[in-house]
């Protein structure tokens, strides 16, 4: 046998000291090695350079950090910049001042919220969207979940529902409350003239829709089941989108979600405190209009809207929707808030740094 | 029947965040991607889990470079890069500017052989190596030599350069 590797650029000795040369050709290696000075001496440079190369590459790692619990991969990686805490205290207080504003004003409860046909629709709705057998365990109340699904068949829906508290019956309660009669009735009646095939039909219904529904260039989408849409990462969202998603900047952001459908829509979930989740939803304002739930839509209702605008903005407790458009992106905003609350927030929307 | 992505998470997680922030250079980023491949692997469920996150993975950092291309964030990065290095002796240079100097010596391999070696030291074996990069089983030890070779010459000529530099 000549000598290891002649020409062949150390190939042999780097298997063999990385233990992967077979094991024929290691015995045979062994042999030559144990008559060959030369091959010996080889080895030991081919060694040199392997470490040298490891220590190399092991000087340039990053901070080693503990990966996060295996649980968390299923939703998107998420920062929390330090001043997250400061932040939802001063959103907090926001939210709090303003409902308390309004209970004052409003104290009497206004309406019935659950209905028989209100069940059915929010049996149906959960029929489309839910998979409960995939319900995250941490998934925390939405809006939606709190505004519009009645006390008994919450129960049986998703085990983490259960979890909502007194607190956030008081907070059903003040949103009831806070909603007056000519608003219930105004809202009411567009909904009835917009959506032919929209569920809700009573006024008790779109009160309580009032706050559960999403509307999208007009036409109200029942999202139910929020919680159950696609989590996706931010690098996702933002190929979706064509631009950094936006959301409120002190806030934690829980995740991004896909929004069923073809318009792009994702919603950034973002946490309040730990009860309270704001949903803000975002597609391209380009985006070619498309009304997934089939709804019939007034154009002068779709105009209105992407008109929208500051001088707007004092019209919006009456209105069921609170859009603006942040640089390229149609935003949209939920959560158990008031209408004020929701509105002063949207102002905050930017994109998330 | 797809391996338990749980076990693969614990035994390779670091090792991917280790191969990816030598692509991205960015340790925050390269924990998102990694996190991201994973997250990848539950909804696809490859057969062979940790090739496939290396995989993936590769492909995440092609295309977060290619974005911070576009976004000229790299002139951010070399901004921060020292023009010269110190002549302290190696172990004293500070652990960035070894960094760059690691970095720098990387980049001079051809992307073949540097995969290889990063993949290699991820924990690959030879017959993963050859799997994810196409070449032939019998040639990785050559292209590890190589690399190896390579890269300790461009480091050690990065050095002595730098050190041209801070004397001249």
């Amino acid at each position: 046998m000549s000598h290891v590797d002649e020409g062949g650029g150390g190939g042999t000795l780097h298997a063999y000291l990385d233990g992967e040369l077979p094991s024929a050709e290691r015995v045979a290696l062994e042999a030559h090695l144990a008559q060959c000075p030369t091959c010996r001496a080889r080895l030991t440079e081919e060694r040199a350079l392997l470490e040298r190369a490891s220590a190399l590459l092991g000087s340039a790692r990053p901070a080693e950090r503990p990966a996060p619990p295996f649980e968390q991969l299923r939703r998107a990686p998420t920062h929390s910049p330090w001043y997250v805490r400061r932040s939802v205290a001063w959103a907090a207080s926001i939210a709090v001042a303003l409902g308390l504003g309004y209970y004052l004003r409003n104290p009497a409860p206004a309406v019935v919220s659950d209905t028989p046909q209100q069940q059915v629709a929010t049996a149906q709705h959960r029929d489309a969207f839910a998979q409960p057998e995939k319900a995250p365990a941490l998934t925390p109340v939405t809006v939606t979940a709190t505004a519009h699904t009645p006390a008994p068949t919450r129960a049986t829906a998703r085990a983490s529902v259960q979890t909502a508290t007194a607190e956030r019956q008081h907070l059903r309660d003040e949103v009831a409350r806070e909603t007056p009669h000519a608003d219930s009735a105004a809202a009411a009646s567009r909904s009835v003239t917009l959506n032919a095939a929209a569920a809700p039909r009573s006024v008790a219904d779109s009160l309580t829709a009032r706050v559960a529904e999403v509307v999208v260039d007009g036409a109200p989408l029942a999202r139910p089941a929020a919680t159950n849409w696609p989590v996706i990462s931010r690098l996702m969202a933002k190929s979706i989108l064509g631009e950094e998603p936006v959301g409120l900047p002190g806030l934690a952001t829980r995740d991004f979600r896909r929004v069923p459908g073809t318009d792009g829509t994702i919603v950034v979930e973002q946490t309040l405190d730990s009860s309270t989740v704001i949903q803000i939803f975002q597609r391209p304002a380009g985006s070619a209009y498309y009304d997934s739930a089939g709804h019939l839509y007034a154009n002068e209702d779709r105009a209105r809207l992407r008109g929208y605008s500051s001088e707007d903005r004092g019209r919006q407790r009456g209105d069921r929707m609170f859009a603006r458009f942040v640089r390229g992106l149609r935003v949209e905003i939920m959560g158990p808030l008031s209408a004020d609350s929701l509105n002063r927030l949207l102002e905050q929307v930017a994109p998330l740094p | 029947m797809p391996d338990d992505i749980a076990e693969v998470y614990r035994s390779t997680y670091p090792a991917l965040v280790r191969f990816l922030y030598r692509k991205v250079w960015d340790a925050e980023r390269a924990e998102d991607l990694a996190q991201e491949a994973f997250a990848r692997a539950l909804v696809h469920r490859p057969e062979n889990t940790r090739g496939w996150l290396f995989v993936v993975a590769a492909n995440m950092a092609r295309d977060e470079a290619r974005r911070a291309a576009r976004e000229k964030r790299h002139l951010t990065l070399l901004k921060s890069e020292p023009d010269a290095v110190s002549t302290a002796p190696e172990d004293a240079i500070d652990a960035d500017t070894q960094r760059t100097l690691v970095r720098k010596a990387l980049d001079e391999l051809t992307p073949r052989d540097r995969e290889a070696l990063l993949l290699w030291d991820a924990g690959m074996s030879y017959d993963e190596i050859a799997a994810q990069t196409g070449l032939a089983r019998g040639a990785i030890g050559t292209t590890l030599a190589r690399a190896r070779r390579r890269l300790v010459e461009a480091y050690d000529a990065e050095r002595e350069g730098g050190q041209h530099v801070a004397r001249g």
